[in-house]
């Protein structure tokens, strides 16, 4: 089929895919892609009250085709259904200064790279029905949309990415409990941060949330340089955000930079995963389908 | 070890570099923004002690590396280890020179000189190829024996020698031989006097070995000759004593050594002349000698010299040749350095009848004409010109001594030309042109013997000068006197055919050419079994002057690349073989500075990398 020869944008670089358009394109382009990929399509909640028809789209599972309207019209419909899901997912994002930093300027900053996953990943949850909520935190709470599940949520989601953030603490764990009592029902959290805090903050947070029910998935998401510390030379390395200040020679410290993020990393996942919650690290230049297989592939565990 | 460049070595100060940048790598002004800081922090927390160990091993690895630049920039010459005795091509300069023979340290410096040269002589292997050259130019090649047993035999001789001469040619005879390895070892006791020159090496090793040892305060007879070389029976003898102190002397004559008869003894002030005036009753030509009591060098102790003796001549002064002249022969009579009689004449020109002659020119100048007549008569090659009467003053040749006509002022005098080619000698000139000549027995003076024309007459030097001509000029041929250091070669004067060894036995003179004897000593010529002059051999004065050279200076002396001088006899001996093994350290340094440099890479990046493929394994 035409749809399935096309080229997909989830396995684009992120930072060529980004300097193509607008947030909201991309999305689609990315979520267009992502569907093509699965090659089946993941609404699954197709069977409880026959709703409408509407055009084929790449991806559809084939068994809701309908065969009849096809052979008479030559056109490839859909029959659609009523409450196809009840999951309420929320997904939250840290806009920190510490995310506003690339390494490179042909490279996306983690809070770009970040956005761009929040608008692909909340249109891939609404279009099978999902309900998604969304906040955005720094040293504060900056956004708060509760979960919904109509089509104008994922606008109102992309207008949210346009607010102010980059404040100079990330307070995670209030953004977390936020989520517990946005979500009254047990549902999905997404977290997505550089997760430059104290883990124990954090993991006690999740915790909580597991206690009710939730599913959590942690996005921890990093710049290349952040992984191997792959600048040169001898500097004063300043946190933007804590005014940490650490003068060193990468060439001296690399390798112990890399065993410790190793090891950072190792702390992160062995504390989520002791909670029950998910992790998965990434960097700003893997494609957007990665992160986006990892954060739908939580949500497939659900019912 | 010896270095080629040894101003590269000042690159090492760059080894200061990695040291600086060690202690000053944490001033830092360059502000990077990294959230991640924390965990640099964190690294640098936990590998503290395994980053400063890392850092230091790092910057020795750096200095290392520079140094080791710096070393092969200054391109070191070396032996390396395990590199063996290559087949080498080795010259021995055996410095036999007279100041060898100095007793340091109760016995002769030349006796450890030539035990070393032995011991590098006989570790000599059949692929290499060796010579021995000696200061006085000898040249033996050939196996290790032949040359071992050549320097066996080898002595001092009583002379200097030519040492750079002999390096010269050990140079060429090592470069010529085609091995891959060429060594000049030089046993010397770099004796200053013996060096005065620096010779060019070009690529050639060279070990010397000047051993060491407090010189002795050496005393030396440095001149010995008889004044004049005719004594008529009159002479004397002056000597010319070396030493810081006075010394006793005796001058011995009528033969040498112990078969001399004492003329003189007495005792010599330092550094003094000693003048002693006889009248020997020996004739003809007779050996003499001044010696000083023995010291450390014994070869300098003595000195000699030979003299013709025989009868005043007989002089027959012509009436008309002026009042002063007649006076001055009455007192040479008086003291019994001329006799009257016939066999030789003083006489104005103009009535001259007969040779010899002393010849002065005619009182009145119309009397040229005759003079010249006279002249052209007897042959003598020089003839009258044009009365001049303007005041000049006469001036000897520098290489005349004695002085006695210098000074003199002339008032009148004839121009004397000369007529031919026929040998003759200019004794002294006035202004440009000669006014006092001397050929095959005459004498001519271009003025009148007048107080009128010359004030010579009048001056001291008269009478010893008429004295003089009259001996020396115009009492016959008695012969020749050669003086000369020992291996030097003389043209042999006509007619002599054999000369004395130093048996007393006569030894035929071979193409015209005499080499002096190797021992200093009196050898007489001898034409058809008369003695007919002799060779009088002593060492150079400047051979009794024992003082080395400066290391330094004495290293110069050597105009090349690797030159070591040691005053260890067996390391000298064993480098006349592995110094010629030794090879420039450049390339192996470099090699060396490479390794260091890739280790300081791996060190510097190996954990790196194996943090990389954990990251990677992770991932």
């Amino acid at each position: 089929m035409e749809s399935s020869s096309a080229v997909r944008a989830d396995l684009f670089d992120p930072a060529s895919l980004a300097s193509l358009g607008h947030v909201e394109i991309i999305a689609r382009w990315v979520v267009d892609g992502f569907l093509t990929g699965l090659h089946r399509s993941p609404r699954k909640g197709f069977s409880v009250e026959f709703a409408e028809y509407r055009a084929y789209q790449p991806g559809d599972d084939l068994r809701y085709i309908d065969w009849k309207i096809a052979a008479r019209s030559n056109k490839w419909v859909v029959k659609q259904f009523e409450e196809e899901t009840n999951l309420r997912a929320t997904i939250i994002l840290d806009v920190s200064r510490s995310m506003a930093w690339s390494s490179d300027p042909t490279r996306l900053t983690k809070s770009a790279y970040a956005e761009q996953l929040v608008a692909a990943l909340s249109l891939l949850l609404i279009r099978q029905r999902d309900a998604v909520g969304f906040i955005r935190y720094d040293d504060s709470l900056r956004t708060v949309i509760p979960p919904k599940a109509r089509t104008a949520q994922w606008r109102r989601i992309l207008h949210a990415l346009e607010e102010d953030g980059a404040g100079l603490a990330s307070h995670a764990s209030a953004a977390l409990l936020q989520a517990a009592r946005l979500i009254r029902r047990p549902g999905m959290v997404v977290l997505i941060s550089d997760l430059l805090v104290d883990t124990a903050g954090v993991a006690e947070a999740i915790r909580l949330l597991r206690a009710v029910g939730h599913d959590v998935t942690v996005l921890h998401i990093m710049d290349p340089a952040e992984r191997d510390l792959t600048l040169g030379g001898e500097a004063v390395f300043a946190d933007p955000e804590s005014g940490l200040e650490v003068s060193a020679t990468v060439a001296d410290v690399r390798s112990a930079y890399r065993e410790t993020v190793e090891e950072a990393i190792g702390e992160w996942r062995e504390s989520l995963q002791s909670t029950g919650a998910g992790y998965e690290v990434f960097t700003t230049d893997v494609p957007f389908g990665v992160p986006l297989r990892k954060a739908f592939a939580a949500r497939q565990r659900l019912p | 070890m010896s270095f080629l460049e040894p101003l590269y070595l000042l690159l090492a100060g760059a080894a200061a570099v990695p040291l600086l940048l060690h202690l000053l790598r944490r001033r830092i002004s360059l502000r990077v923004e990294f959230p991640a800081a924390r965990y640099i922090l964190r690294a640098e927390r936990e590998n503290s002690r395994k980053l400063k160990l890392k850092n230091w091993l790092l910057m020795l690895l750096r200095i290392l590396a520079v140094l080791l630049i710096a070393l092969a920039a200054a391109r070191p010459v070396g032996r390396l280890i395990g590199s063996g005795h290559a087949p080498t091509a080795l010259a021995i300069v055996l410095d036999n020179s007279l100041s060898t023979s100095t007793i340091i340290d109760g016995a002769p410096l030349f006796r450890r000189l030539r035990a070393a040269a032995l011991l590098a002589a006989r570790q000599a292997t059949p692929s290499d190829r060796v010579w021995l050259v000696t200061a006085d130019g000898r040249v033996v090649g050939g196996s290790s024996s032949a040359v071992a047993d050549a320097i066996q035999r080898l002595e001092p001789i009583a002379g200097a020698g030519d040492l750079p001469a002999a390096l010269t040619r050990a140079v060429g005879l090592v470069r010529g031989a085609g091995l891959p390895a060429r060594h000049v070892a030089v046993a010397t006791d770099g004796q200053a006097t013996s060096w005065r020159r620096a010779t060019p090496v070009v690529d050639v090793g060279v070990s010397a070995l000047v051993p060491t040892g407090a010189l002795p305060a050496n005393h030396a007879v440095i001149v010995a000759e008889a004044r004049p070389t005719r004594w008529t029976p009159r002479g004397s003898v002056v000597a010319r004593t070396l030493g810081a102190d006075s010394a006793t002397y005796r001058i011995g004559i009528g033969g040498t050594g112990t078969a001399a008869r004492t003329l003189a003894r007495g005792t010599a002030v330092a550094d003094g002349e000693i003048l002693v005036r006889a009248a020997p009753p020996e004739r003809g030509w007779v050996a003499g000698s001044v010696e000083l009591e023995p010291d450390e060098l014994r070869g300098d102790d003595v000195r000699y010299f030979a003299v013709w003796i025989g009868a005043a001549p007989a002089v027959s002064v012509d009436a008309t040749v002026g009042p002063f002249v007649r006076t001055a022969v009455d007192a040479l009579v008086q003291s019994d350095r001329l006799r009257l009689g016939a066999d030789a004449a003083i006489a104005p020109a103009d009535a001259l009848t007969r040779l010899p002659a002393l010849i002065v020119a005619p009182a009145d100048p119309v009397r040229v004409g005759a003079a010249n007549r006279a002249l052209e008569r007897l042959n003598v090659p020089w003839r009258f010109g044009a009365a001049k009467r303007e005041t000049g003053t006469v001036r000897e040749p520098a290489s005349v001594t004695s002085k006695l006509l210098d000074g003199s002022t002339v008032t009148m005098r004839y121009p004397l030309t000369r007529i031919g080619d026929a040998p003759a000698d200019t004794l002294a000139r006035v202004g440009t042109e000669p006014w006092a000549v001397g050929g095959d027995r005459y004498v001519i003076i271009a003025s009148p013997l007048d107080p009128a024309a010359t004030d010579l007459p009048v001056r001291a030097g008269f009478l010893p000068w008429l004295a003089e001509a009259a001996s020396q000029r115009l009492a016959g041929d008695a012969g020749v006197l050669l003086l000369a250091s020992p291996g030097a070669r003389l043209r042999a004067p006509a007619g002599v055919q054999t000369m004395d060894d130093a048996s007393g036995q006569a030894v035929p003179i071979a193409s015209g050419e005499i080499i002096a004897p190797d021992r200093a000593g009196v050898y007489f010529l001898r034409r058809a079994g008369a003695k007919a002059g002799a060779v009088v051999v002593n060492s150079e004065p400047d051979e009794s002057t024992l003082a080395r050279l400066p290391a330094a200076t004495f290293r110069a002396r050597f105009d090349g690349r690797d030159v070591s001088v040691t005053a260890d006899g067996e390391r000298w001996a064993r480098d006349a073989y592995t110094g010629s093994a030794r090879r420039p350290l450049s390339t192996p340094l470099l090699i060396l500075a490479a390794l260091v440099l890739v280790a300081e890479a791996m060190i510097s990046r190996g954990s790196g990398d194996r943090s990389s493929r954990a990251a990677a394994k992770a991932a």
